[in-house]
């Protein structure tokens, strides 16, 4: 990041091409579409770019992208609504809250087993998961304190628990998922 | 079921290989390899938020000077170090969370909700301490006066803030715009506390107060505004 910063370009393609696939399926879990996804990865980086001063070395970088892509996303949200002017929320959509968990190869099965949680907790848990970030960390991409990440982790241990158990899958990861 | 389990089960469903169309980051890094020069960081935090209180005192004392030093002259010593260290100490913390408002990714201690409650709880409370005299003469007018002064005051407070952070990038502007406007109007406070002289405990407690939660409210309006921008 700091070479980024320095005007390196081998290093900002070294970086596009590791943090991409991280912050595409962060815009995937939410947008559904994959055009959609496309074109919010390459807003992010748009962005990253112009603001790529902010970030101070020696500070955790995961946050940082995932601070200015959870404002991407927010303003995607806002512009679409506009357009629309009947925009729903995901957790809304019966289609996705209502969607059992699938089969071996059916598709995302993290969004799969998350979709009973609220919006935060999931992306709280896709945060911790899927980019390996800390609570720490997490609490700074999302603006919050460390206290309430570790309480939507609790209470998304909670419901997937009460779920996981309603549906038989106490053996073990390999009793019904991949 | 254990949470080692559900952990399993998490940790085995997000290992799912994801691929990005290799087009794609080639689009990516040929749009912003035009622009690719060397930028310098912003400061280290310490520096920022001192800036920003100093700006806030600077302010303060220019508008007191303007007006007089009255109501510091009537203080004692005791109700001066009192009044000054709160206002300077929630001058810091409200300076260091605006900071970490204009900087992606940093730590946050109190949600802007949070602090706005605490720098007016804490302004109340040393004001409830220091005064009683409960008397309401012109309680109106004289305290629209001072509300008015106090908020013209945290107009250049907010202004010479904003410049000093113009490279920041706030990802909620709603957010920072109210703990911006929460800290220019502790300058506005801290220049009615030099310079008015109704000590009226009921003056104080409302329309000084006031001046934070209104240019709070301001500076919110105004990040809204600026949102798209």
């Amino acid at each position: 990041m700091a070479r980024y910063q320095a005007g390196d370009f081998a290093a900002a393609t070294a970086l596009i091409d590791r943090v991409s696939p991280q912050l595409q399926r962060f815009f995937l879990a939410k947008v559904g579409s994959r055009a959609d996804a496309d074109d919010l990865l390459q807003d992010t980086w748009l962005r990253i770019h112009r603001v790529r001063h902010t970030y101070r070395p020696g500070e955790p970088v995961l946050p940082w992208f995932y601070a200015i892509a959870r404002r991407v996303r927010i303003d995607h949200y806002r512009r679409a609504s506009r357009t629309t002017g009947r925009e729903r929320r995901l957790e809304d959509m019966p289609s996705v809250a209502a969607t059992p968990l699938r089969e071996e190869g059916e598709g995302d099965d993290l969004e799969t087993l998350l979709a009973p949680l609220s919006e935060s907790q999931r992306e709280v848990i896709r945060m911790m998961k899927v980019a390996g970030m800390s609570l720490e960390e997490v609490a700074r991409a999302t603006s919050c304190s460390v206290g309430s990440v570790k309480q939507k982790v609790h209470r998304a241990y909670k419901n997937l628990r009460e779920k996981m158990s309603a549906m038989g899958l106490e053996k073990g990861p390999s009793g019904g998922l991949p | 079921m254990k949470d080692e389990q559900v952990d399993d089960f998490l940790q085995k469903a997000s290992r799912v290989a994801h691929e990005v169309d290799p087009a794609l980051l080639k689009r990516v890094a040929d749009s912003i390899h035009s622009s690719l020069r060397p930028v310098r960081p912003l400061p280290p935090t310490w520096v920022l938020t001192g800036g920003l209180v100093l700006i806030c005192a600077a302010v303060a004392l220019a508008g007191a000077a303007r007006t007089g030093f009255y109501g510091f002259e009537k203080l004692s010593v005791l109700e001066r170090g009192l009044i000054l260290a709160t206002l300077g100490l929630l001058a810091w913390v409200a300076a260091r969370e605006f900071v970490s408002e204009l900087i992606p990714g940093s730590r946050r201690r109190f949600s802007a909700g949070a602090l706005l409650a605490m720098a007016s709880v804490a302004l109340l409370g040393m004001f409830a301490l220091l005064f009683h005299n409960y008397r309401t003469e012109h309680f109106i007018s004289a305290g629209i006066a001072c509300l008015l002064t106090g908020l013209l005051v945290s107009i250049p407070a907010a202004s010479l803030s904003w410049l000093l952070l113009r490279r920041g990038f706030a990802v909620n502007s709603v957010s920072a715009g109210l703990v911006g406007g929460a800290l220019a109007g502790l300058s506005g406070v801290t220049m009615l506390e030099l310079h008015c002289v109704n000590f009226q405990a009921l003056h104080v407690l409302v329309w000084h107060t006031a001046v934070v939660p209104v240019s709070a409210a301001a500076g919110a309006l105004v990040g809204r505004a600026l949102r798209g921008s």
